[in-house]
């Protein structure tokens, strides 16, 4: 069996089912070694701003984000504005997707068009699309 | 003819309106000028008569045009209300010449604002004289309009209604109106506003057309536009009021219906949008999740992985549960307000609301400070107050400040004939600045709290609009949030 490649990947959701969903499958299929987990944006855009502080800690910087949009306290988009002006101030390339059960065109296209995200998945994700990814970064 | 240097040397006219072949009346700052060319056309020299107002209506004007011409003028001179209107005008050689007579008011021309133009065009074809006489054609187009005449005379301190008015006012042929009880031909709430265009129109002269609710001698009340207009003698005194009433209840009506439908249309219309986001997000999120997991369970060889995975799918269906709860919630706002009102008590409301959670209350130790003594009853749906003094309540405590426990105080109060419901708490408060425009959106929370479902706000503000009322609320953070609700 192949070693993961991916050291760490980060979600950011709101939705406790589906979170633990995909823990699990990243576990059970060894997708990455470690996973961080944010319940909203707030939460995770304290983290990446208290992380410029300490940027050499590399193995702190996770290599791929999930993102979902709907969440309290701070939206998806939220976190997108903030954490689009201090990304390019880590030294380590961070893939970033939505991952949103919002089938809006208007949400799709408003997510493409940023140059932070790389991708736009609907959910349900299917946990080959979820190998494909990790490999890709791996 | 006397015309000053200065009037001649600045008007603004002159390239426009030539003198000798533009028949017009110039007036300002109390002074006449009639151009030659309108002399011309009546034959008159400079000599032959006096060129101010009161000459022309005693001794040139048609006899048929006197009274609404000098109404017309004076209302032109004193308010600049435009006018237009067929004149006749007696002739050096004693005959009737017919004009059309009309102010500026469409010409493109510059003007001084101090100075009046009237334009006097020579009718080519004289009106025919059967449909100038006959009140036939008066008399079938009030009928067809429903548009009643009347007339206040000062001097008599009398007034006057045709047939058509006492008909839409529903009085007997033979009923004479009163001027001195007049108030009584209009609905209470808009005695006010008949007085103010009576007054203003006696005194100042300053003509009207509104739209006004009259009381008929049945007491029904019906909609009106109600046009008046001032009378003046040769002296420029306001001797009376003429206009008309219209009866538009029916129009009015169905405007009012109107905007009452597209009212409803777009609060239903909002609903919808909601209901539309629950089913994208919410009940998608539940499919999707189930998706993923049976994805898995193929996906993994061992028995008990596929077992183990089995709690989820109930973890999933008890969201999936309450977010058709949710639903169901919001679908009944639409359907109960069809429901009868009735007259609720806000204390025997309240004290059911305080027994249901009584154990939250007791456990986070809520004060309640309570003064219904201002409004004690209201005319309500019972089911939507208890719902809505539930969700403030329950959200009061629920986002109560951490050092502190909940002070709840609850008042009712009447002002400017309107009722109102307050709920001030002093919990943790909410970012106004932030959150505002969200707070009463659909499944917005703010508080990194576990209980927050972000619905109760959401369903409070549809109860409260679905029976048109309004709900505003004002926080400050770290010192307490206060609901306004006016019924």
């Amino acid at each position: 069996m192949k070693l993961p490649s991916v050291n760490l990947a980060c979600i950011i959701d709101d939705d406790n089912v589906y979170v633990n969903l995909v823990k699990k499958i990243i576990e059970t299929k060894k997708l990455c070694k470690n996973l961080m987990i944010f319940s909203d944006g707030k939460e995770s855009i304290d983290y990446f701003e208290a992380l410029l502080q300490n940027i050499n800690d590399e193995s702190s910087i996770p290599e791929i984000i999930f993102l979902d949009l709907n969440m309290p306290v701070m939206d998806g988009w939220q976190f997108l504005e903030r954490f689009t002006k201090i990304k390019n101030n880590f030294n380590k390339t961070i893939t970033l997707y939505v991952v949103s059960s919002s089938i809006n065109p208007i949400d799709i296209n408003r997510a493409k068009s940023l140059n932070s995200v790389a991708d736009y998945l609907i959910k349900p994700i299917r946990i080959n699309e979820l190998k494909a990814i990790f490999e890709k970064s791996a | 003819m006397v015309i000053s240097d200065s009037m001649a040397e600045d008007r603004l006219l002159q390239n426009i309106i030539n003198d000798s072949n533009t028949e017009y009346w110039e007036y300002k700052d109390g002074s006449n000028y009639w151009s030659s060319a309108f002399l011309k056309k009546l034959g008159y020299n400079e000599s032959d008569i006096d060129v101010n107002i009161s000459f022309f209506l005693n001794k040139l004007i048609g006899d048929d045009y006197r009274e609404e011409f000098r109404d017309n003028f004076f209302s032109y001179i004193k308010h600049h209300t435009h006018f237009e209107q067929n004149i006749q005008i007696l002739r050096k050689d004693g005959k009737l010449k017919e004009f059309f007579c009309y102010t500026n008011e469409k010409e493109a021309i510059a003007q001084k604002d101090d100075s009046k133009i009237l334009f006097f065009k020579e009718k080519k074809f004289r009106t025919n004289e059967k449909v100038k006489k006959s009140n036939f054609y008066y008399r079938e187009f009030a009928k067809m309009t429903n548009t009643g005449s009347w007339f206040i005379d000062f001097i008599k301190q009398k007034s006057y209604w045709d047939q058509q008015t006492r008909k839409i006012l529903e009085y007997p042929e033979d009923y004479l109106p009163s001027l001195k009880k007049a108030y009584k031909y209009y609905a209470e709430e808009h005695i006010e506003l008949a007085s103010n265009c009576f007054i203003q129109c006696s005194m100042e002269g300053i003509p009207f057309d509104t739209e006004i609710i009259m009381l008929t001698a049945n007491k029904r009340k019906f909609w009106v536009r109600a046009i008046g207009k001032p009378v003046y003698d040769n002296e420029r005194n306001i001797i009376g009021i003429r206009g008309i009433f219209q009866d538009i209840d029916d129009d009015k009506s169905k405007i009012l219906t109107l905007q009452k439908t597209s009212d409803i249309i777009a609060s239903q219309n909002s609903r919808l949008f909601n209901f539309a986001h629950i089913v994208s997000h919410n009940l998608r999120s539940h499919s999707s999740n189930l998706t993923l997991i049976t994805d898995f369970i193929e996906d993994v060889d061992s028995i008990e992985e596929k077992l183990e995975m089995l709690g989820n799918i109930k973890d999933i269906s008890e969201s999936l549960n309450s977010t058709i709860e949710h639903l169901n919630e919001i679908v009944t706002i639409q359907t109960k307000t069809n429901h009868k009102k009735v007259e609720v008590s806000f204390s025997e409301t309240l004290d059911r609301v305080i027994k249901s959670i009584s154990r939250i209350i007791h456990e986070s130790d809520t004060k309640f400070n309570i003064d219904f003594s201002q409004l004690s009853h209201l005319n309500y749906l019972p089911a939507y107050l208890e719902s809505i003094l539930l969700n403030l309540v329950t959200n009061a405590i629920k986002y109560k400040h951490k050092q502190r426990s909940p002070e709840i105080a609850i008042k009712t109060y009447v002002s400017d004939g309107k009722k109102y419901l307050e709920v001030s708490d002093n919990g943790m408060g909410i970012d106004m600045q932030k959150f505002g425009n969200k707070l009463f959106g659909m499944y917005k929370t703010f508080h990194y709290n576990k209980d927050a479902v972000g619905i109760g706000l959401f369903i409070t503000k549809n109860q409260v609009e679905s029976l048109n009322g309004h709900i505003s609320v004002d926080s400050d953070v770290d010192i307490g949030s206060t609901f306004k609700i006016q019924f």
